[in-house]
């Protein structure tokens, strides 16, 4: 495979023709989704009055469909997707198993009972302040109970996936019992809310999201080093000289805090923690965790799923349905396809 | 995968009292369960009326028809599905060497979903008794295109994996985009999703028992395979065992197991997640007795979820599938947490 080596006065960096190739053409199909979706929608914008109403000009309702719905929500679903995507890549290498994405293990449960019984308590008075605040402090509690069990001299990877498994079942459970004392009404916006849907989304919560990730990206490109060391068998991996349960720990804690950014700004969407880093590993086929990747693939599919979604207005669907049937077929023609080649 | 491994490095001698003793504990905790499902409820039953239903069975006394047409078929419902659950989770997870592996990844309790929803949409049929057959037909589909699609004989366990979590949920999103669209499909579906034990007929018992039958013995077969399958592939084919054969024979007797389970009773989630782990606490390393293990524990939660659902305390209607998880979690946080030494 090509590669090429770029010098610079105090960094090089390694680019391999692939890698370069796939990070192109998904930034190009991201920048493309955005401007299809800033265009598709019931009320017609044309492409060429975009920068006037930016700029301040246009009728008050443009300036309100733009910068109100259309901008807010697309920019919260890229960020969404992004955090679903790193955190379930994340999991996944650090626990090396594929099945080991957050809403596999159980955090995401967490988030979602706290903003039930945010919903509940607070009644009719329920906003989005109030949903945001109890999916916070459940996925907190959650995260500090499932940690402080599993911490048993270090942090072991089985344990934190197996305790997390144990607490994500019963949290579940408690969910749906929950769902099942409450009356029809307040029923039906908790199913809502736990599908997973970017209705009336609004700049709160891109600078929730965005600021989530601008504030931890340092933290990622440090921890993209040792985080591809850690998906060595355990004795290897400490053998090179890595503090495996700090390691775990940061990882942990970091991944926790992705997902929930995450479920906080747009529900509990399945499928994309999951389903993001073997698609972009199978595209990249470098060994590496590919976080990058996975963040760009997570945005894509949220960002396709909440098209699909407002582009269907008669049946109301929430975007957590178009997640998986986006994602799904995507990652069944690549199996496909790397069995006629031969591959994985 | 290590908790598999570790037991097996420690000296057997030490441990087979213990194994044998667990297992009598074991069957004594389960006939006193059975017996007091019997007994408990929302109308107490004496134990000379229920010995008189056995040997007199009356028609006209109420108490007799209570015990004989609905307490009795959950019983012997719930010692099925829950020992027929937690062994297809034992196989699986020993199948593809992983810890998350659930028998609903192989996409059953998906393909059954949708098999129920497609057969209410499209045919109108609303009588839970028709959506035994329909369920079986939808998960054994299913089953086939995710061993397919996972590589079939040749394929390796990643596939698998992959393969199976994505099918299943391409299927779930269908069938919920459906469910959003139809109101009717909804209010039918709903029911039979909870997944419960009561309802269950004697007949529907009887019909899919050859089924249970004929799982339960491949079961068994594969059990004494999967023992070296656990080593790793390369090492089972090093030490004889035909790989390709024994995998389709561990699919073969999940997809029986858990097809009849999920047509009699709905999905029924953690049992085939968790309960193997527990039972491994006990057994050892050795897959035979995991999976005797397995189905003793299986049957036992799932009759315990049972009985306290139906307890006045929940009003006397808590799903057992709920229950399980809220039970169970909570027990197998607590198992892990326990000192190991006193355990095994």
């Amino acid at each position: 495979m090509t590669h090429w080596t770029l010098r610079l006065p105090f960094i090089s960096l390694r680019l391999s023709a692939r890698g370069s190739a796939v990070a192109l053409a998904l930034a190009l199909m991201i920048a493309a989704g955005a401007l299809l979706a800033l265009r598709l929608g019931t009320y017609p914008l044309v492409a060429g009055t975009w920068v006037a109403i930016l700029g301040g000009g246009g009728s008050d309702i443009e300036q309100m469909i733009l910068l109100d719905h259309r901008l807010p929500r697309i920019l919260t679903a890229l960020g969404a997707g992004a955090c679903f995507g790193l955190s379930g890549a994340m999991f996944q290498t650090m626990l090396r198993n594929p099945l080991a994405s957050p809403d596999v293990i159980g955090f995401n449960a967490g988030a979602s009972c706290g903003a039930l019984v945010a919903i509940i308590t607070a009644g009719s008075a329920a906003t989005g302040g109030t949903v945001l605040l109890g999916a916070l402090l459940g996925a907190f509690c959650t995260a500090v109970l499932v940690v402080g069990l599993a911490w048993r001299n270090g942090l072991q990877a089985e344990r934190l996936v197996l305790i997390g498994l144990g607490g994500g079942f019963a949290l579940a459970a408690l969910s749906d019992l929950l769902l099942s004392r409450t009356d029809a009404r307040t029923a039906a916006d908790m199913t809502k809310w736990l599908i997973g849907t970017l209705n009336a989304r609004d700049w709160q919560d891109v600078t929730l999201v965005w600021a989530g990730l601008a504030l931890l990206s340092p933290v990622l490109v440090w921890l993209h080093f040792p985080l591809a060391r850690l998906g060595l068998p355990e004795d290897l991996a400490s053998g090179l000289g890595l503090r495996l349960s700090p390691l775990r720990l940061t990882i942990t804690a970091l991944g926790i805090v992705l997902a929930t950014l995450a479920v906080c700004s747009a529900g509990p969407l399945p499928f994309v923690a999951f389903a993001a880093g073997p698609i972009a590993r199978s595209l990249l086929r470098n060994g590496q965790p590919a976080l990058l990747g996975a963040s760009a693939i997570g945005a894509l599919l949220v960002l396709a799923a909440d098209t699909a979604a407002r582009m269907i207005v008669t049946l109301h669907l929430p975007a957590g349905v178009f997640t998986a049937l986006i994602g799904g077929p995507v990652m069944i023609w690549l199996l496909v396809t790397q069995l006629r080649k031969g591959k994985l | 995968m290590t908790l598999i491994t570790t037991t097996a490095s420690r000296p057997q001698r030490k441990r087979i009292p213990d194994r044998h003793l667990w297992l009598l504990l074991a069957l004594v905790g389960l006939a006193l369960l059975s017996c007091l499902s019997l007994r408990l409820g929302l109308r107490p039953i004496g134990w000379n009326e229920i010995w008189a239903s056995f040997v007199a069975y009356s028609p006209e006394t109420a108490n007799h028809i209570v015990i004989q047409q609905m307490r009795l078929p959950r019983l012997l419902a719930a010692w099925l599905g829950g020992a027929a659950l937690a062994t297809s989770g034992m196989l699986i997870q020993g199948l593809t060497r992983n810890p998350l592996a659930d028998p609903g990844l192989l996409g059953i309790n998906a393909g059954a979903a949708l098999g129920v929803i497609l057969c209410i949409f499209l045919l109108g049929i609303s009588d839970p008794a028709a959506f035994v057959w329909v369920a079986m037909a939808g998960g054994l589909v299913s089953t086939i295109l995710v061993f397919l699609l996972g590589g079939g004989q040749r394929g390796s366990n990643l596939r698998l994996i992959l393969a199976g979590a994505a099918l299943s949920a391409l299927f779930l999103a269908l069938g919920r985009s459906l469910l959003l669209v139809s109101q009717r499909s909804l209010d039918v579906y709903r029911f039979w999703v909870l997944g419960g034990l009561d309802g269950i007929e004697m007949q529907t018992i009887f019909a899919l028992l050859p089924i249970f039958g004929f799982g339960a013995a491949l079961a068994l077969i594969s059990a004494f395979h999967l023992n070296a399958m656990i080593l790793g592939e390369d090492t089972a084919r090093g030490l004889g065992l035909r790989t390709a054969g024994t995998r389709t024979l561990a699919v073969a007797a999940i997809l029986c197991l858990c097809a009849a389970t999920v047509s009699m009773a709905g999905p029924i989630a953690f049992v085939g997640l968790v309960v193997p782990h527990m039972a491994r606490r006990f057994s050892g390393a050795d897959m035979r007795w995991c999976t005797l293990f397995s189905a003793l524990l299986g049957a036992g939660l799932l009759m315990l979820a049972d009985l306290v659902g139906r307890l006045p305390f929940f009003g006397g209607n808590m799903q057992a599938g709920v229950m399980v998880a809220l039970i169970g979690g909570p027990a197998f946080v607590w198992l892990l947490r326990r000192n190991e030494r006193g355990l095994r």
